[in-house]
């Protein structure tokens, strides 16, 4: 009786033993075959940072980059436009940038324009909400959407609002700001977005 | 049985038969040799990648090579300034053949087709062939469309040939060669009287370049290596993981056995 | 109604319940008792029977790669040859997806070789396991048709010459022939049409057809149950008690443990090919194939992957002069052979009008086409494995000399031919692919004849080692 123990105590382990060892195996295994479904690096190279030239670009004129796939938006505000800006603070949800702080916006452009540079707005247009990209209303004056327009941007998607500093409306089906992507300044008229200048 | 034994001589003989028309210098190349694939690096950029690109490999992938990005940038980008782009030539393929005749294939992956040894003795055996259009053949790659790029380094070579009674002196001779060679086996017929059949060709250097013929090896070496990396620029790390994965499984080997064994006690 | 009234599996608590819920609407309990715990498989399972498993296991391995692989690679002409090297460098370890695909290839080849020869050394094949023998050839044919599929897919040289090779295997048929090569391709010549038609075969039609017969594989083997190195059948006899065959062990836990540890082994020799010789110095990956296919340009030297040399040479074997010297005559032999067998005068007549006909085939018509046939048959042949041994025992070890000195003939031709197949032709070589070819043949052929009159000993009652 107690040599069949004996027997069954070391068959136990020795199952336990080579059950987690496997398990272990298998699972690590399993980690490159997951991995691989991430970016290559092509898709990296694809998505490294790019060089805007702003030096032709009017007040009032907005331009467009590609970045990631994504489109960014570089809109080179007039002086009526930022006077705008101050006036929809009472508008929109976050007026001061805080939620999401690190990943919506950068420390630099956590301020009232949104921006390093108060004339250049540098965003990604994209709408927070589903992902459809807003449509420029960049003028103010009556809308169907709002009768009182400050100018921004409207989502033709699910109708969400957003000001000339890319912040949210309140009591839109958007959650949060359009995201300010890292971006800086070569010179004042080039600028390089996707990278922060603390790493270059 | 003895039909067997027949048909074994047979297939051993047969492989012993095979013949290899140019003895290719096997290619002293370490792709764990930072420095020498760094070096290879630049002449591959600076020589072969005017005409020849390597397009599925990204200029990024050189920083594997112990290469900052401001190093590769400054020294190592002509055709294009972004770090993120594959080694492109600007050359179409179509102009390519109006111009050479033939597109220089892409050399991505051309040490896996070769293997290193053949490119270590092609890049080593051009001689002068005023029969040829580029003035230039090889022993290697007979008519070869590609010119010697590399002369004004490598001086200039000819061809050479001397005859031979038998296979072993002139093996003999050939064995001491430095670059490639090959013998050519006459029938009876075409020999002349005294019956030398084995003709020896081997390239001689007529005038020097700016490298001695050991710089120039080494050259070769370096660029070659680093084509060889090229080809497969995880093979370093694809060795360090099998390592890894090797002693894994000699534990689940020992762990398996000794279950396989434990359960296999009950079976008489 | 009746799964209703199912007993409750075993004990109490929640994992028990689960299994008696799950148990009461699908044979779970059933299906592990039927095939694991109460498949009696026979105790003297040797170093031979680990390749079935392990057969198995590479299937996996090749479709869980293979579903990694289609997320990036491209059945596009243009794009093919690139995305595969894509794959190898850009992708997040995707060379080691890649290898492991392309060595699981060669690895699935030998283990299927293994565990036919198996077959073959036991005489797994023999009444009643005609029907898993036939499925298994089946299975065989299945994965040569994906490998070919499947190595056109990197769109390297040999890939390319190699399709081209082998549909125009297909134009030496008679009449219909050419017209079905070019439907076969989809063009001219192979090309991208050819390329995404391969790739659907490749990753879907025959894996469902491959993963369909080993399902019925398994399903014949469990019906008939295994076969084992003594040829001797473990049904027959049974303890009186409890109704199980006194040589037979549950395959779980006991085979489960077993080719458990013999799966480790294959990793180990899987992964030191994967990681330190991935193409297995040109055999596994060919170097030509690292040149991208150019329709103008054949190269030097083409030969077909090592799985395909020994059927590739018995290919090229066949000559005009082969056909005349070697094929007719034997022909002819081989009816006078039947006819001198056979009792019946109708079969006879039979027999006399085949040879004929076949006769004036083989007078008339190309060696292509012969070549093209011998090929086939080479293949075909294994199908009928059941009905051609005639010997009265079935294993290897009770069986006579005539049949060990063939068999060992047999498999010393299959690697000389497999071995020319990778080498250029020079005329010795043709010559002994032609002696190798007619071995070959010779050993199926005349296989009635001499497993029948062969002094073999008498087979033991019950199983003998361990």
């Amino acid at each position: 009786m107690s040599d069949q123990s004996q027997v069954n105590r070391s068959r136990r382990s020795l199952v336990i033993a080579s059950a987690c060892a496997g398990g272990a195996a298998a699972v690590a295994t399993s980690v490159p075959f997951a991995a691989s479904m991430l970016p290559s690096e092509r898709a990296e190279a694809l998505g490294a940072p790019v060089e805007a030239d702003i030096g032709q670009l009017n007040p009032g004129e907005k331009m467009t980059v590609e970045w990631r796939g994504q489109p960014v938006w570089i809109l080179h505000r007039t002086k009526e436009m930022l006077e705008e800006i101050e006036r929809t603070d009472g508008k929109v949800a976050d007026p001061k940038s805080e939620r999401k702080k690190g990943e919506l916006t950068p420390e630099y452009a956590r301020n009232e324009y949104r921006s390093i540079k108060p004339e250049y707005l540098v965003v990604v247009g994209i709408c927070s909400h589903l992902g459809c990209s807003p449509q420029d209303r960049l003028k103010p004056g009556p809308e169907a959407f709002e009768s009182q327009w400050t100018g921004g941007f409207y989502c033709p998607c699910h109708g969400s609002l957003f000001d000339l500093a890319g912040r949210v409306y309140k009591n839109k089906p958007a959650p949060d700001n359009l995201k300010v992507p890292p971006y800086t300044y070569l010179s004042d008229t080039r600028i390089l977005i996707g990278e922060d200048k603390k790493k270059a | 049985m003895k039909a067997l034994v027949v048909l074994l001589a047979l297939a051993a003989q047969l492989a012993l038969a095979a013949e290899e028309p140019v003895r290719l210098d096997s290619a002293p190349i370490d792709p764990r040799d930072v420095a020498s694939l760094q070096t290879g690096a630049r002449s591959f950029v600076n020589y072969c990648l005017n005409c020849h690109s390597a397009g599925m490999m990204r200029y990024h992938k050189l920083l594997d090579l112990g290469l900052t990005e401001q190093q590769v940038k400054e020294n190592l980008l002509f055709t294009t300034d972004k770090i993120g782009e594959l080694m492109n030539v600007a050359m179409t393929r179509k102009d390519a053949k109006e111009w050479l005749g033939t597109a220089p294939p892409d050399l991505s992956v051309i040490a896996r087709a070769r293997g290193p040894d053949w490119l270590y003795t092609y890049m080593r055996s051009f001689y002068r062939d005023p029969e040829s259009a580029t003035g230039w053949n090889n022993m290697v790659f007979e008519h070869v469309a590609m010119p010697h790029v590399l002369w004004t380094l490598s001086g200039q070579q000819v061809q050479e040939e001397r005859k031979f009674k038998n296979m072993e002196q002139a093996e003999a001779v050939g064995r001491q060669q430095k670059n490639a060679w090959k013998i050519d086996v006459l029938t009876p017929d075409q020999a002349g009287k005294d019956g030398e059949r084995f003709i020896l060709k081997t390239i001689r250097t007529e005038t020097a370049g700016s490298l001695s013929q050991i710089e120039y090896d080494i050259m070769v070496r370096d660029l070659v290596n680093f084509m060889t990396w090229m080809s497969e620029p995880n093979q370093i790390t694809r060795k360090q993981v099998g390592y890894v994965v090797m002693l894994v499984l000699l534990v689940l080997l020992v762990l398996t056995y000794l279950l396989y064994k434990e359960f296999w006690k009950d079976v008489h | 109604m009746a799964a209703a009234e199912k007993q409750a599996v075993t004990g109490a608590g929640p994992f028990n319940d689960l299994l008696t819920w799950i148990d009461q609407r699908f044979p779970l309990m059933e299906t592990w008792r039927k095939h694991l715990t109460e498949y009696y498989a026979p105790k003297n399972f040797n170093f031979w029977y680990y390749f079935g498993s392990l057969a198995l296991f590479v299937l996996v391995i090749q479709i869980v790669t293979g579903i990694f692989l289609t997320m990036n690679y491209k059945p596009d002409a243009a794009q093919a040859f690139a995305s595969v090297e894509y794959i190898m460098r850009e992708v997040p370890w995707g060379w080691w997806i890649r290898y492991m695909h392309s060595t699981g290839a060669s690895l699935f080849f030998i283990c299927v070789y293994l565990h036919m020869f198996r077959a073959m050394l036991y005489g797994s094949y023999r009444r009643p396991r005609e029907l898993l023998w036939i499925f298994g050839v089946l299975i065989f044919l299945c994965l040569m048709a994906e490998a070919f599929f499947g190595y056109l897919l990197p769109w390297g040289q040999m890939s390319y010459w190699g399709a081209q090779v082998i549909v125009n295997l297909f134009d030496a048929i008679p009449v219909i022939g050419p017209d079905l090569a070019i439907w076969i391709r989809g063009d001219f010549v192979v090309s991208d049409a050819t390329l995404n038609r391969f790739f659907a075969y490749h990753v879907i039609a025959v894996p469902l057809a491959l993963l369909a017969l080993v399902v019925a594989h398994l399903l014949a083997l469990h019906e008939v149950g295994s076969s084992n190195p003594d040829g001797v059948e473990i049904k027959n006899v049974k303890d009186p008690k409890t109704g199980r065959p006194l040589d037979g062990i549950p395959f779980h836990p006991y085979y489960t443990v077993k080719d458990t540890f013999g799966v480790v082994v294959f990793l180990i020799v899987f992964s030191m090919v994967v990681f330190f010789a991935p193409d297995a110095g040109g055999y596994f990956l060919e170097h030509n194939n690292f040149i991208p296919a150019d329709p103008l340009k054949t190269p030097a030297h083409i030969a077909p992957v090592w799985y395909f040399t020994p059927y590739y040479s018995i290919l090229r074997a066949t000559t005009d002069d082969f056909v005349l010297w070697v094929l007719a005559p034997g022909v002819v032999a081989f009816a006078l052979l039947l006819i001198w067998s056979m009792k019946k005068n109708s079969t006879r007549m039979t027999v006399g009008v085949t040879a004929i006909v076949l006769l004036a085939g083989l007078l008339n018509l190309d060696a292509k086409v012969w070549g093209v046939v011998l090929m086939a048959t080479s293949v075909m042949i294994f199908f009928f494995l059941p009905w051609l041994d005639r010997s009265p025992v079935k294993s290897i070890r009770y069986k006579g000399p005539i049949t060990k000195t063939a068999l060992t003939l047999f498999v010393i031709v299959f690697f000389v031919l497999g071995y020319l197949g990778t080498e250029s032709v020079t005329e010795g070589r043709t010559l002994a692919a032609q002696i190798g070819t007619a071995v070959y043949f010779l050993f199926f052929f005349l296989m009635p004849w001499y497993s029948k009159i062969d002094k073999c000993l008498p087979e033991p009652e019950r199983v003998t080692s361990k």
